[in-house]
């Protein structure tokens, strides 16, 4: 009886041995262990050092194990991973990860929104942290006060021109790092956090499914489209996307996609000529995903979206979803299982229905002209979406956003792909009392435009920078930046770059409303992490 | 300061700044995510939020910053980190085709 107790056991053994092949490949665990304990010692409990004190999100886990790679010559021992750098990655991202609420505020970095104006003002970041890379890279990790105290340490030994360079040598940088900066990160971003333990020990959602798609994107408009996910093992999923903007544009194609920490949603996707790339967060409930997808070779080029879970009845979009008080205009209505009238608000009559189904409909819409400026609501059937269209006597002023982009040289035979603006006109009302940039204003929505480029100023004006530094569509606000390297048509041989006003131009009635914004065209950069 | 003057319009334009004790208030408005507000000089932009007071062509003088470090975030610098990073490129002038990614393009 004891023998036969051990034949399981023993056919275990030899089907390893006869079939190898049949193996599961090597955890990120393992991985961990194969290439990280060299270096970082296990202690009592088998906690390696440095790595068991820090959280970061799956980009912050990638970036230091390139370091690894590039800086300290680790060489990946795969074992028989196809992907060993990704295992590792899902691995540290899962188990020291940052919460939803963590890494809220500081998304705009992940998601690549690289025109944001950072709003950390705080002398402990732009001091120290922020006056070489963002502030979100260092708030998008969480370290006990050991670490901080590491990261300063190895930023002096690694970059020591942190301490003569401006902003560095105005004071005693080492000890005002060590000192100050040290305890607030520790008291600011904690390792140990209630928000941490709480998602560290939630159920998390498994995203299979059909998904409703509301993005817009500069330049090409307003999109509806779906996405179709199938989980095909642990957080690891098959994407199907397909969708069309409101100029009719399809974009669809298909991809994969891994779920980090539970909610960290990154696609790969291949749609029409693009290969894009999607960040998203996911909700702890599992309705929805929200972020940014961008093409891999310009950043700058994508669209915000939110992904909602099909399932019941919602009206998520109308679009576009500004009317002008007195006109008609013909709008989008996009969601899903909707049935039943369509209605608005007073002050807004449904005239016609261009076409209608259970995700949507085409609606030729009438306002009254003296409807009161404001948001309205519109029911399809039993779903109601507030608000839904905006209601306006007249554009007053006009903002460009961004308000400030940075685009970059690059091509011309370099390894830098130019990096590249898209630009946004959106129309305000001044409000009731008629003066712009009070509180009582009211945002219309975007705006078709007719785009151009100026000198910013006048020193733009003699270098000629318009001649040089890249186009504009006329149409669609895209801006197209210039060839890298020294111009030797240009006085002096300098770069293509330029500073440059961006002016849309926006038609409303019989008048044309103007905005502007500013545009620096720079030079490349050969350091591109995911996390800048 | 008081007993320096300065010669060219850069360093007037710098002057009157730390005058007018604007200079943090310019340096903030230009730092887009990203990019340095280490701007003395720019890597992106000068001091000035503009572009005319950076070094120009780049070329001409990027060995001069990354052999000191200046700008570790955007340029490899060639002191400590990625000291082989210009190794097939001698000539930033001549050949700057030549300078690569340091950080591998599949990650991102």
């Amino acid at each position: 009886m004891r023998l036969l107790k051990l034949i399981p056991a023993l056919i275990e053994v030899l089907s390893f041995l006869v079939f190898p092949a049949c193996a599961v490949a090597a955890t990120g665990a393992e991985l961990i262990q194969a290439n990280c304990v060299g270096c970082h010692i296990p202690d009592g409990e088998g906690r390696l050092s440095h790595i068991a004190n820090q959280r970061k999100t799956p980009e912050g886990w990638l970036m230091t194990i390139t370091r690894m790679q590039l800086i300290h010559q680790l060489n990946i021992n795969a074992l028989d991973s196809a992907d060993p750098v990704s295992e590792m990655v899902k691995h540290l991202a899962d188990a020291q990860g940052l919460a939803p609420a963590e890494s809220q505020p500081f998304r705009y970095i992940l998601e690549r929104r690289l025109n944001t104006i950072e709003n950390l003002d705080d002398e402990h970041f732009a001091g120290v942290c922020s006056r070489c890379h963002t502030g979100a890279r260092a708030a998008l990790q969480r370290r006990n006060e050991e670490e901080w105290t590491r990261l300063i340490h190895f930023h002096l030994g690694q970059y020591p021109s942190i301490e003569y360079s401006s902003g560095g040598r105005d004071r005693e940088w080492f000890k005002f790092a060590l000192n100050e900066v040290v305890p607030w990160l520790t008291e600011h971003f904690p390792l140990e956090s209630p928000a941490w333990s709480e998602w560290r020990e939630a159920a998390k959602p498994v995203q299979t499914g059909a998904w409703r798609v509301i993005g817009t994107m500069p330049g090409r408009g307003e999109f509806a489209g779906y996405i179709e996910a199938e989980e095909t093992a642990k957080d690891r999923y098959t994407v199907k996307f397909r969708g069309e903007f409101d100029s009719g544009e399809a974009l669809q194609g298909e991809g994969d996609a891994i779920v980090y920490t539970g909610y960290e949603w990154r696609a790969s996707l291949s749609l029409g000529n693009g290969e894009y790339r999607q960040v998203l967060a996911g909700s702890a409930d599992g309705a929805t995903m929200q972020g940014r997808m961008y093409l891999l070779d310009h950043e700058e080029t994508g669209m915000d979206l939110t992904a909602t879970r099909i399932a019941g009845s919602r009206l998520l979009a109308v679009t576009p979803n500004r009317i002008r008080a007195g006109t008609s205009a013909q709008v989008r209505l996009s969601g899903f299982g909707l049935e039943g009238e369509i209605t608005s608000d007073p002050g807004l009559k449904v005239i016609s229905i261009v076409e209608q189904g259970t995700d949507g409909a085409v609606v030729e819409i009438q306002s009254d002209a003296d409807a009161a400026p404001g948001v309205r609501t519109i029911k399809f059937g039993g779903s109601a979406l507030s608000p839904a269209l905006t209601v306006y006597p007249k554009i007053d002023y006009i903002k460009v956003l961004p308000e400030v982009a940075m685009a970059r040289v690059g091509g011309n035979g370099g390894s830098q792909t130019p990096v590249n603006a898209a630009f946004e006109a959106w129309g305000w009302s001044n409000g009731a009392d008629g003066a712009a940039n009070t509180e009582d204003d009211l945002r219309i929505g975007v705006f078709p435009a007719t785009w151009s480029v100026h000198a910013w100023d006048e020193v733009a004006e003699k270098g000629d920078d318009v001649r040089y530094a890249g186009v504009i569509d006329p149409a669609t606000g895209v801006f197209t930046s210039p060839a890298a390297g020294p111009n030797p048509d240009r006085p002096g041989g300098v770069n293509n770059f330029g500073n440059l006003a961006v002016v849309a131009e926006v038609k409303d009635g019989e008048t044309t409303v103007r905005g502007e914004a500013h545009l620096m065209v720079t030079v490349q950069r050969w350091n591109n992490p995911p996390l800048r | 300061m008081k007993h320096l003057k300065s010669l060219n319009r850069k360093a007037k334009k710098l002057d009157h700044a730390v005058q007018e004790d604007n200079l943090e208030e310019v340096m903030a408005m230009q730092a887009t995510a990203g990019c340095t507000s280490v701007t003395d000089p720019g890597w992106e932009v000068d001091a000035f939020g503009g572009l005319s007071n950076l070094c120009q062509p780049m070329e001409a003088d990027l060995y001069g910053c990354t052999d000191p470090c200046w700008w570790p975030a955007q340029v490899p610098d060639t002191m400590i980190s990625h000291p082989d990073w210009n190794a097939d490129a001698p000539s930033a002038a001549d050949d700057w085709r030549k300078l690569g990614d340091v950080f591998p393009k599949k990650g991102r």
